[in-house]
């Protein structure tokens, strides 16, 4: 952190990529000149360990300070919160090894009881380290623009509304979430400016994702994508905590276990640098010498790395490439800095991985890549990002057996629709349960959410034609809409997540965390859409400016009064008038919009037939060959 | 309703370079994705979103060949793609999967790999006999046997493959 830091008032917020790790998270950004770079604190640490310890009095403590008291505090000091969002509490990762006191109310969601007689979900415990990552940046840049956090890309849309209601609570715009392993390729990418096929293998604390990626002038594709979310180098911790706690007694208190996990790891980073490791174990009056080489612990972590390669061997068959195909393999993840992953990974791809970047930071650097470039700032080459649904996504019909609506490796956004009928007359209502998954029963797979159809017109059984639409936006999150085709009607959704919070739950949320009066909600409500109408404004203005000869002088004089409106409700202190102002303006520029899109498109084809294409592709740099489809689903009748 | 074909801007022809369209759908999505109009307004935006899930859609579609076929039927004749499966064909995959369920009871690997380059073989020509109906002799009728012949050999082959798994 710099002493003296003099920002200028007028400069625009900048952008940041945020990593929140299971171990430890990390902000970064861009600046004006040279690459990424990931922001520190005052000592000039980098990494934020993802620890939140919560206090009988006072704020809870976060990053360093909290991991500290983590062994006086094993109950109230919550370490790898990652692996519980999104998560149930029936799950049998909340029964693992760790030594937390669950809440036991009402509601699947996870809930941690801890000092000061508080319940927190994994949500707020997030939003405290997003919050102390914000804090650090804005230290350093002064005010912040959005951020573009990153998830793993086996992540479901529990997981990943989880992460977006943890940012919100947190007080940050969310630009995207991206993947990590495309993270990853970002940052490796733009520095090597390589075309080709990679598979980013990324074994971090609590997670595992493989991902096969393609680069190709300047379009990052991800081909497919497999993983395990419960599997990471806290399972190697796990192991060898095992023996320590052996070793030193039945003790098994929640004070012993933390300290058990905290010397499994000093064990297994020293094993990273040396062959042997000769230790005292000291806890709460018992001691005990310990000692552990290299090859004990290679063959204690062999059934973790095998793990892995199920899930790699997978991947690569998903996307139809041989490991012979691949022009490179991606570390990520401090867990492969262990000698025997490293080898393991040689092995399992044939050939040597690369590792030119930190491990740990290399994914926040892409991500303040990506923030960078979202935000339109600086002239960073053009890179696009196209992803992928991770899982399945079904319907649960009758019997309990899953209807698949979108198959895994669909590219996102995208949308499908499947129409049902009502069972009862007069039907007003209608349940669709939503999972996630690639098993056949809906009760083998993760349950998404229950959204209940309201307002169907009422007629006999069977005549409705509920055309339901299931569209899973760029971030890989799922919204459901739904018309009645014979009349035309649409329903009102009621959205239960199965993991997550609702609606109301995080407006209740926001208000507790700020602490403030009513009033004060008010004003910056109001702030806020005067940013978002002056946005709108400058933006409409952009676009009139490039394509408004796409519109004749009616259409244009009903935008400029729209325009007008905006403006004048801007000076006014009616939030809720300058939001209807907002509104009417979008649906004013609505047919601008199509036909903007279509002007696109047509830049887009640049006039050319599909010959030229043809050729032009052969000649492409990096495509030597037909592509090979995706493993397509069953989806035929 | 715009067809997968006009999505993408491409002719609609069934014979068509997997490295075309994918070169295609990369093109439009960096016109429509999301993240290309981040600073756009709202209306800009759920436009964009609009025509970026359509390009996916239309990618899905096409990619896969039986897909793309059935595509195409339903564009030139409405009435020509529910018909009922010729007899014969039922007929001649039932007694596969006969052979099929034989095999598998005997253990006979070799044999059900032998039965599976056969069906690979008559699937290689129905998928020709398709493109050219398609694309070159314009006749509808042949086209639908071709296509619901191959696509009950490829359920067949799919059973061979889950018969050949360890």
């Amino acid at each position: 952190m710099s002493l003296l830091q003099i920002h200028d008032p007028r400069s625009a917020p900048r952008p940041i990529g945020i990593d929140l790790g299971t171990t430890h998270s990390i902000v970064a950004y861009v600046p004006p000149s040279g690459g990424p770079v990931a922001i520190s604190d005052c000592d000039g640490e980098l990494l934020v360990p993802s620890v939140v310890q919560y206090r009988a009095v006072g704020a809870p403590l976060i990053g360093t300070p909290a991991k500290r008291g983590a062994v006086d505090a094993p109950i109230d000091t919550i370490v790898s919160v990652k692996r519980f969002m999104g998560r149930g509490a029936a799950d049998p990762e909340t029964r693992k090894l760790g030594p937390y006191r669950f809440a036991t109310d009402e509601g699947p969601v996870v809930k941690f009881a801890v000092a000061g007689d508080r319940v927190v979900t994994p949500i707020e415990v997030s939003a405290e380290i997003l919050r102390e990552l914000k804090d650090r940046a804005e230290d350093e840049l002064g005010p912040i623009g959005g951020a573009v956090i990153t998830v793993p890309a086996y992540f479901d849309d529990a997981q990943r509304q989880a992460t977006k209601d943890a940012a919100r609570l947190a007080g940050l715009t969310v630009l995207r979430l991206i993947n990590e392993p495309t993270a990853a390729a970002l940052a490796y990418g733009l520095e090597r400016k390589k075309n080709g096929r990679f598979v980013v293998y990324d074994l971090g604390g609590g997670t595992f994702d493989v991902t096969l990626l393609e680069l190709d002038d300047g379009v990052f594709h991800v081909r497919a994508t497999g993983g395990d979310s419960q599997l990471g180098g806290d399972d190697m911790d796990r192991l060898l905590a095992e023996q320590v706690l052996t070793a030193l007694g039945a003790d098994r208190s929640p004070g012993r276990v933390r300290y058990a996990l905290d010397a499994a790891r000093e064990i297994k980073h020293a094993l990273t640098t040396s062959e042997r490791v000769v230790t005292k174990l000291e806890h709460d009056g018992a001691t005990a010498p310990f000692e552990m080489d290299r090859a004990s612990f290679d063959d204690a972590i062999r059934s973790l790395l095998d793990r892995t390669g199920a899930a790699s061997r997978r991947v690569l068959r998903d996307a139809s490439v041989a490991a012979a195909d691949l022009d490179g393999v991606i570390l990520v993840g401090g867990s492969t800095r262990v000698p025997a992953v490293r080898a393991y990974v040689a092995e399992l791809f044939g050939q040597p991985p690369l590792t030119d970047l930190d491990p740990d930071l290399v994914v926040a650097l892409g991500a303040a890549v990506q923030a960078d470039v979202l935000a339109g700032q600086g002239d960073r080459p053009e890179v696009l990002l196209l992803d992928v649904l991770p899982l399945s996504l079904g319907v649960e019909a009758m019997g309990g057996v899953v209807e698949r609506i979108l198959p895994r490796n669909t590219a996102i956004p995208t949308e499908a629709a499947q129409v049902f009928t009502t069972y009862a007359d007069q039907q007003t209502g209608f349940e669709i349960h939503v999972v996630q998954g690639e098993r056949e029963l809906a009760k083998d797979c993760r349950s998404l959410a229950h959204f209940t159809l309201r307002g169907i017109p009422p007629m006999a059984a069977g005549l409705a034609r509920l055309e339901v639409r299931f569209r899973v936006d760029a971030d890989g999150l799922l919204s459901v809409s739904a018309k009645e085709r014979t009349t035309g009607i649409e329903q009102a959704i009621d959205v239960k997540p199965s993991y997550g919070l609702d609606e109301a739950d995080i407006e209740r949320m926001l208000l507790e965390a700020y602490e403030v009066g009513e009033a004060d909600v008010v004003a910056r409500t109001l702030a806020e859409r005067r940013v978002e109408a002056s946005r709108v404004e400058l933006a409409t203005n952009k676009a009139l400016a490039e394509d408004g000869d796409l519109l004749d002088s009616n259409e244009q004089s009903s935008i400029d009064a729209a325009l007008i409106d905006v403006a004048k409700a801007r000076a006014g202190e009616d939030a809720r008038r300058l939001q209807a102002t907002i509104d009417a303006l979008e649906s004013a520029t609505h047919t601008f919009a199509g036909r903007r899109m279509d002007r696109a498109m047509q830049r887009a084809l640049g006039g050319r037939g599909v010959d030229e294409i043809a050729t032009d592709t052969e000649h492409a740099r990096g495509i030597e060959r037909a592509h090979e489809p995706l493993i397509r689903s069953d989806d035929e009748p | 309703m715009t067809s997968p074909f006009e999505v993408l801007g491409l002719p609609v022809r069934f014979g068509i370079e997997p490295a075309v369209l994918e070169t295609r759908w990369k093109e439009l999505s960096k016109a429509f994705h999301p993240d290309r109009h981040v600073q756009a307004a709202p209306a800009e935006r759920r436009a964009a979103l609009n025509r970026a899930v359509g390009v996916n859609e239309a990618y899905r579609a096409l990619r896969d060949d039986l897909v793309r076929a059935q595509t195409i039927l339903s564009l030139r004749g409405p009435d020509a793609s529910h018909q009922a499966a010729d007899p014969a064909l039922l007929m001649e995959v039932m007694e596969l999967r006969e052979g099929l369920g034989e095999r598998k009871a005997q253990g006979d690997r070799a044999g059900i790999e032998s039965m599976a380059a056969q069906v690979r073989g008559d699937a290689e020509t129905t998928s020709a006999t398709l493109a050219q109906s398609l694309d070159e002799t314009d006749d509808l009728a042949a086209a639908h046997t071709a296509l619901c012949r191959l696509r009950y050999l490829r359920r067949f082959l799919d059973e061979v493959e889950l018969a050949l798994e360890p």
